[in-house]
């Protein structure tokens, strides 16, 4: 089966350290006060005593029926073979259409380059075997990145396992981060 | 907040509508009015070209990086409004130049004198109008492609094209009565009038159909348009759009209609009520933008 590249995020295991965006920052070299990846709080939520705080990390979903490649006027928004959302910056005009088209927010407009910038899913670490920086360094292991195709991957292992929610689903962009809220005392193994 | 796409397309919005309506009204005053309509197609002629260039020059400005914008024209995506848009502004430009020249007086047709110019301005009068509904309703399909819940509204293409058609003749009515030279006679105005009065009817019907279909709609729908009604964009809806850009000039033109203006108050009635519906197309593709891009899913 073709390679569908996308995420499983933990909620329960994330403990908003911000790591990851600072990680994808200096990774890819993101201009300040814009940022390719998240963390957002779910606010205190219950009654004191029995208060909770969820934190939800987020990225671009790297959607199957992107909106941002079917507005894009230049054919510089992509989706790839393996399911990865790319602009080709050769392409872009920076006419920001994508942007507003992108139901999670996930693109922004960089000033040092004039380009739509957003998630690569660290292409370019994947050619050479890494795994993208915001999983690499995720300090709970919250955030799991691979091919949601293959069995052995795991972030099919984890979805196999646990009851998993998307983002926006009636929004009909087919977002491929897949959120699981319970409790995973153990990350399987796997590819 | 700073949002994506501010004034700059609020001004492509609008300018691209005005000059598709003017067009529409010159070539239809030239195709069923003939010479009793003669300053009317003659007026929106001579607009057309200008807003939409002009437009087109504040959309370039507001492009990340201008000098790629050459990209739009090496390819076609059919799935994208942009880029289609794009191709047939870019005709209707170049079209409505030559539409433009054609009614210049002779001796201003500086270079050479098309020998059956009539038959030329009869040819693109036919043609233009479809080109025209298809720029207009471009506006609103550019909004709809990018799935904001506001934006998603299948109206909106038909009430930018009724706005359109409605600043496009506002826009002839306030030239061609304050221009000294081919004034428009009463006869051209009182129908341009009616038009317009029909066409602002036309079009609060659509904002009302549109707004109750929103409110019925998903929890994120309603709410974006619940940011119109009673939200951060109150005001400018129902104090700049509804009062003075539907609402007065529609109050004004009955009047006029009726002939219940006294002379000498006819030229500053009109000039204003021509004015304000210009204001309140502005506005409404203000607001829409604005408000599409505040207002989330959830
Ligand atoms: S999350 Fe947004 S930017 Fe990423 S693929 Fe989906 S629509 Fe495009
Ligand atoms: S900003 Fe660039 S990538 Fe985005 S829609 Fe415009 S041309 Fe395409």
């Amino acid at each position: 089966m073709a390679v569908r590249m996308g995420f499983v995020i933990i909620t329960s295991r994330c403990i908003d350290c911000d790591a990851c965006m600072v990680a994808c920052r200096s990774e890819n070299d993101v201009p300040l006060r814009h940022t390719r990846n998240w963390v957002k709080s779910s606010g205190v939520q219950g009654q004191f005593p029995k208060v909770r705080e969820v934190f939800r990390p987020g990225n671009c979903m790297h959607c199957d029926h992107p909106p941002c490649v079917s507005v894009c006027p230049t054919g510089a928004s992509q989706k790839r073979a393996d399911g990865i959302v790319i602009i080709e910056n050769s392409k872009c005009i920076g006419c920001k259409y994508c942007i507003v088209a992108c139901p999670y927010d996930a693109r922004f407009a960089n000033p040092e380059t004039g380009k739509a910038d957003k998630c690569t899913l660290c292409l370019h670490r994947l050619v050479q075997g890494l795994k993208p920086a915001c999983v690499q360094t995720c300090l709970g292991k919250s955030r799991q990145a691979g091919d949601l195709n293959d069995p052995e991957s795991i972030v099919s292992k984890l979805i196999a396992k646990y009851p998993t929610r998307v983002l926006l689903e009636q929004v009909g962009t087919g977002p491929n981060i897949y959120y699981i809220d319970e409790a995973v005392p153990e990350i399987p193994e796997g590819k | 907040m700073e949002l994506t796409w501010a004034l700059m397309i609020v001004i492509y919005l609008f300018t691209a509508g005005l000059s598709a309506g003017a067009m529409i009204t010159s070539n239809l005053a030239f195709l069923y009015g003939g010479k009793d309509f003669e300053r009317v197609s003659r007026w929106g002629a001579y607009i057309s070209p200008f807003p939409i260039s002009f437009g087109l020059a504040v959309l370039l400005l507001d492009l990340g990086s201008p000098f790629n914008f050459y990209r739009l024209f090496l390819t076609l995506e059919v799935r994208s409004p942009m880029s289609y848009g794009s191709w047939a502004i870019l005709l209707f430009t170049g079209l409505s130049i030559i539409y433009l020249y054609l009614w210049l007086p002779e001796k201003y047709q500086v270079i050479g004198h098309f020998k059956n110019s009539e038959q030329w301005k009869k040819w693109l009068s036919k043609f233009m109008p479809f080109l025209s509904v298809g720029v207009a309703s471009y506006t609103g399909l550019l909004l709809n492609a990018a799935v904001s819940p506001l934006w998603k509204a299948t109206l909106l293409p038909v009430l930018f094209l009724v706005s359109a058609l409605s600043t496009g003749v506002a826009s002839v009515i306030l030239l061609s009565t304050i221009s000294p030279w081919q004034r428009a006679r009463h006869k051209e105005l009182h129908v341009l009038t009616k038009v317009d009065a029909g066409l602002i009817i036309l079009e609060c019907l659509i904002i009302l159909i549109m707004i109750s279909m929103g409110r019925l709609s998903s929890m994120s729908e309603s709410y974006a348009f619940g940011s119109l009604l009673y939200g951060q964009y109150a005001w400018i809806f129902w104090f700049l759009i509804v009062g003075l850009g539907l609402t007065i000039p529609l109050l004004l033109e009955l009047m006029e209609l009726k002939d219940k203006i006294p002379v000498k108050w006819a030229l500053p009635v009109t000039i204003s009520s021509s004015f304000l519906v210009l204001l309140g197309g502005f506005f409404v593709r203000y607001v829409i933008t604005y408000a599409g891009q505040t207002s989330g899913w959830f």
